[in-house]
Formats: structure tokens, sequence, C-alpha cells
């Protein structure tokens, strides 16, 4: 399994998601069973690809920046399901269909050199934990941030709605954190350092304390319809830093030096 | 915490206005501190400095905690607005430090906001020592009346309070240094971040030190500017991988054989010899349209001459250098007690001695495999524990927050 096939397998799982997405709003008991069967069908296809290719690599796909879009694509429309059956909100499993298959595309459209070395300082038993917490958080956040859009755009205040984004947020930023201390953890090792202000830990710095901050916002702004638009905002902004720390770092003047490029 | 009544600016209790003026404050101090005075000098912690600023901050942390009950102002110093507002500033300061080009430890600031050394920067270091006191504050205040339901919270303020103490005041105890080791001899000279040589209480022997490489690849050059074709977009073929075809610059490679340690033969091809010197060799045929060509490919190195296939007037393919699998040193180690350690030292796999930390740094780069010596970062941080006690800490509480979301009622804390 190698880049040149992921075609075959990137379309019949954006064709799969996309018609669950759709079927997902069917009033009728068959269109529910079919978009639950349509979503894992797609998700199947879709790992079944990432595992053929991390077998071809020999060394876990999670390198490159069109690698780590792979298992985005994939964690997404993984937890966009998981939280459909648990919040029953159709538009989750519709939303985060959207977003996995637009990471798809861009993989498709814009593929970066895929070379099957690995650099010794990835060779680690934290590279997988580290690299999938973070994925798994970026997932976990962008179903929160569609929340969010929502009700911003709705001018609702669904009390169901908030919960589930707060419920994600809670569960992303264990995630968030998790992926941020393994990689302490692991710049010790590798590095010599913990924390060294390396210009991509200043922005996982900076989206885990905006993220934070919505945390610390919603303790007491439960029932203020003001402080709770600040705190969707608030959501918003922070995964736009989120989204910034994954993609953007290596475009600024200031990672010129940074060792997180790869 | 939130009344009905409308309640103006600066009556108690204190809310976010407060808060927000409070550190805005602060911050206008730092920015004043910083354009009287320059960055502030981390290093005027060394111990034992940083062990009485840290005592101090733990006493103010406990005082707050223990005073806040009975006291509008501790109580607001380290409540939810508070500490919103303490987190958005130190947010604020990050997003400029992440904008901004930061210049070397060493180094000056040549900003007069001190924004390129923004860890030094007054006014983040003003609300840091803040954030310790309010985060300490409310950690107090909740553990005096301790619920099972409180510890995911205790865990990750705890954690973090230990990690921002320990990481801020111990920097200035940090020491790193580079060693550079020719195998075969014994080493204990080594060079800070100025270039300066120092002998250290720990010596290094280096008994050998070996380098595995990756497959190289193929590309097409031109041979005069040596820039990689098709330029702009350049291709490239891998070697070693499970297609033995493939297309680079609208020439179809095909892989006849590769050797990963092969030395030239007189005739001018290869055969695999399994020694230091040895390099990567592959024989293949190109081909285009109706031309074909077949020949060997080789790298090179410092010992054995490179071979290229021209493939027209302008164009040769050539080999990359290889990339590095794995480096690694055998190493036998000496402190100042009489102690000696054997072990083998590659990157992310360090040597702990003590509260040292042996790192692989380097090699020679252009020899190689070849290379006769190799480098160490030998790294001093005594502050290391309380360090892993809070990460530890922060990971248990992270596990938390996966476990149970947000698992209280609306409003509730």
């Amino acid at each position: 399994m190698t880049w040149s096939n992921f075609v075959w397998f990137a379309l019949p799982a954006v064709a799969l998601w996309l018609a669950a997405g759709s079927v997902v709003y069917s009033k009728q008991r068959f269109g529910a069973i079919l978009s639950n069967v349509l979503m894992l069908c797609g998700i199947a296809i879709f790992a079944a690809f990432i595992v053929g290719f991390w077998i071809h690599l020999e060394r876990p796909p999670m390198r490159t920046m069109g690698e780590t879009r792979l298992w985005y694509s994939l964690f997404l429309s993984s937890v966009g399901y998981l939280s459909f059956r648990r919040w029953r909100y159709p538009w989750i499993l519709s939303f985060s269909a959207v977003m996995a298959v637009v990471f798809v595309f861009i993989n498709l459209l814009k593929p970066e050199i895929h070379s099957k070395s690995l650099m010794p300082a990835l060779q680690s038993i934290w590279f997988i934990p580290h690299v999938t917490s973070y994925i798994l958080s970026y997932a976990m956040l962008g179903a929160a941030t569609i929340g969010a859009l929502i009700l911003l755009f709705r001018r609702s205040d669904d009390r169901q709605i908030f919960a589930f984004i707060d419920n994600m947020v809670y569960v992303g930023y264990g995630f968030l954190m998790l992926g941020l201390l393994m990689g302490a953890l692991w710049a010790k090792e590798a590095w010599g350092h913990y924390w060294s202000w390396d210009p991509k830990e200043t922005w996982a710095f900076i989206s885990a304390a905006a993220y934070a901050a919505y945390i610390h916002l919603r303790l007491h702004s439960g029932s203020k319809a003001k402080g709770n638009q600040v705190a969707l905002w608030l959501s918003v902004v922070a995964f736009a830093l989120l989204m910034f720390t994954w993609l953007g770092v290596a475009s600024l003047p200031s990672a010129g030096g940074s060792v997180h490029v790869y | 915490m939130s009344t009905s009544k409308q309640r103006s600016v600066w009556q108690s209790p204190w809310g976010y206005a407060e808060s927000i003026a409070i550190v805005v404050g602060v911050a206008i101090i730092g920015v004043v501190l910083q354009l009287s005075m320059g960055s502030f000098d981390f290093f005027i912690l060394a111990n034992p400095v940083n062990k009485i600023t840290g005592l101090v901050l733990f006493l103010l942390s406990i005082t707050v905690g223990l005073v806040a009950p009975r006291s509008n102002f501790c109580s607001w110093l380290s409540g939810v607005a508070m500490s919103v507002s303490l987190i958005v500033a130190l947010l604020l300061l990050t997003i400029i430090m992440g904008l901004t080009p930061q210049v070397g430890e060493g180094a000056d600031s040549s900003m007069a906001l001190g924004f390129d050394t923004m860890t030094r920067n007054w006014s983040f270091v003003l609300l840091y020592c803040l954030t310790l006191i309010s985060l300490g504050g409310v950690v107090v205040r909740r553990m005096r009346r301790f619920r099972v339901k409180d510890f995911p919270f205790m865990m990750q303020h705890i954690g973090l309070w230990l990690f921002l103490v320990a990481s801020g005041l111990g920097y200035a105890d940090m020491e790193r240094y580079i060693m550079y080791v020719v195998e075969g001899e014994t080493q204990w000279r080594v060079y800070d971040g100025d270039g300066n040589v120092k002998e250290l209480p720990i010596a290094i022997h280096l008994k050998d030190f070996d380098m595995e490489v990756y497959p190289p690849r193929l590309a097409v050059v031109d041979r005069l500017s040596g820039m990689v074709q098709p330029e702009g977009a350049p291709q490239y073929f891998q070697l070693g991988a499970d297609e033995p075809q493939g297309e680079i610059s609208g020439w179809k490679i095909s892989t006849e054989e590769y050797i990963h340690k092969a030395v030239r033969a007189a005739d001018s091809t290869y055969r695999e010899v399994p020694m230091p010197g040895s390099t990567p060799a592959v024989k293949i045929t190109a081909s285009r349209g109706e031309e074909q060509l077949q020949g060997w490919v080789c790298g090179g190195n410092q010992v054995q001459n490179y071979m290229a296939m021209a493939i027209d007037q302008e164009f040769s393919i050539v080999m990359t250098p290889a990339d590095p699998r794995e480096y690694t040193s055998e190493v036998e180690v000496y402190t100042q007690r009489g102690d000696a350690v054997e072990a083998t030292i590659r990157v992310n796999h360090p040597l702990s001695i003590g509260a040292w930390n042996i790192y692989q740094y380097g090699y020679d780069n252009s020899a190689g495999s070849l290379s006769n010596y190799s480098s160490f970062e030998l790294v001093y941080d005594p502050w290391l524990q309380p360090i892993y006690g809070g990460i530890i800490l922060m990971m248990i509480g992270a596990v938390c927050m996966i476990a149970f979301g947000r698992n209280t009622k609306q409003g509730g804390v």
C-alpha cells in the first residue's frame, strides 16, 4: 500500500461519509440504520489504508503533515460518529464528515514529500502516543467547535448543546494535555530539555492556555447569556489557535530554527 | 459569587472588572521595569535565591488559601475571575512571543519592550509570579474542604504549580555543555553555550562510534548547477522500497541490484562488503522512450568516489546522501567518586548519572559513519524531580478529564 493507492481508498470513504452525513437527516428508521452502516464502512475503508500504509512504510505514518492529516480524517470521522451515537445530533455526524473530507482532499490535491526514513530523534516509544493523542484532541475540539458555531449562528442558548461542547472540550483538553506532557517527557529524552520554547512549543502553550481560559470561564457563566456568548467565541478562537499550532507554525518567520519541522 | 444587585467597580466582592484592571496594571508595571532596567536576569535566581523565592511563593500561596474564606481580597485573588484574567494575559503575551522571532538565551533583547526575549520580559515574569500565588492559593483553599470529587482538580493544579515553580526557578541552576570525544580517547573538557572551555567532574571514554543509514534516493541533476530536476518541484526515487520501478524527471528507473554496504571493484562494478567505508550503491536501468541506459550509481563517502550516470549532455542521475537511521556511541563514563559506568548512548536513549544526563549530540557530518569522533550534550538539572512529579500529576489529571468529561451539574463547580 503506497501513497499512490490512496485515491482508491479516499474517494470511496469520502462518498460513504458524505452519504452518511446526508442520510442521517432522514426521519425513517431505515435511514438511521443506513447512515450508521455507511459511516462505519467509510471509517473501515479509510482505516484499512492507514494500516496498509503503515506496514508498507515500516514505521508509523505520523511524520509528515500529510500523514498526520490522514489520522485527523480518521479520528474526526470516528469521534463524530461516536458523539452522534451518544448525543443524537445529526449535525455532529454531517459536519465532522465534511471536515474529515476536507482533510482528505487536502491530501489528495497537495500531497507532500513522503519518504520512508524516520530520523533518529523520532524513533521513540513516545512518538505514537504523542502524535495520536494530539490528533485525537484536534478531532474532539473540532467537534466542540462545530457545536459552538451552531449555537452562535442560531443565536440559541441550548443547554444540551452547551453540555455537549463542554464535555467535548474537557475530553479534548485531556488528550491535548496528555499529548503535550508526553511531548515534554520525550523532549527531555531526545533534546535534553523538557521545554525549550521552540515555536511549536510556544504555540502548544498558547492553544492549551486558550482552552484553559474557556474551561475556567465556563465555571461560573452557566446561567448568564453574556458570559455564554463570550465563552462560545473564545472556544472558536481557541480552535483557530489550535489549528494554527498544527498547520501554520512552520510558515512563521519565528519558526526559522524550530526542531518541530519535518 | 455573583450577586443579582448592580455592583460598581472596586466595590467588594471583586469580580472580572477588578481582575482585568489589576492584571493590566501588573503588566504596565512590567513595561515600566522593562523600559527602565532592561530584561529580567534569570541568573540572579541561581541557588540559593531560587529556593528562597520558591519558599516565599509557597508561603504566600498558603496564606492566600488559608485567609481566603475570611478575606474578600484573598478569595478574589484565588478566584475564577482572576484565573481567567491571568490565563488570558499570559495567552496574549505568548501570542506576541509566538509571532516575534526570539533571540537566544545569552543574547540581549534588541526591542525596547523585550518582546524578542519574552520569557525574560518583566511583564511576563510578574504575571507568572502572580499566577503562582493565585494558583497555589486556590489549591490550599480547596484542600481545606477536600472532597473526593476534587481529586482531578488537585492533580491538575498541584501538578501545574510544581511544574511552573520548578521549571521557572530551576532554570537558573541548569547547566548544558557539549563534549567532543575522539574514538579511543577519554575527555572531560566541555564547551558551554558561549564556546568557553570548562572541566567537568565527569569523563567519557569513547570506545566505538557506529552509524546506520537508510537506503538513499536517486535524482536527476543538472551537472552544471547541481539543481535537482524538475527545478522547483524536484522528484526523487526512493531506493530499498518495495517498488523497484519509478519515474523521475521523465526517466523510468528500474532497480536491478541494490547493495546497502558496497565497495567498488576494479572493474567499476560494486559488490557487498560489510566493512567501515562501505557505501550504498545501486545498478539501475534508466529509460526514456527509445533510449535505454544501464549502470551503477553510488553516492560515495570519504574513502570511495561517487559514481553518477550521465543521461545526456546536461543531466546525470545521482544518489542523494543517505539519511542516518541510528548512530550510537559505546562509552565508559567515569565520575569523580571513582564510579565507572559502561553504556551505549544513542538519540532518545541518554545516560543518567545523578543529576547529569548525557545525550548523543552529533558526529562529523562530512564523514558520516566514518566519523572518528562523537559529541555529547551533558545536562545538569537538579530540579528534575519536582518537574517529573508535576508532569505525572498533570497526566493523572488529564486522564481524569478524559474519563469523566464535565461531570457536574449546569453552572456548578
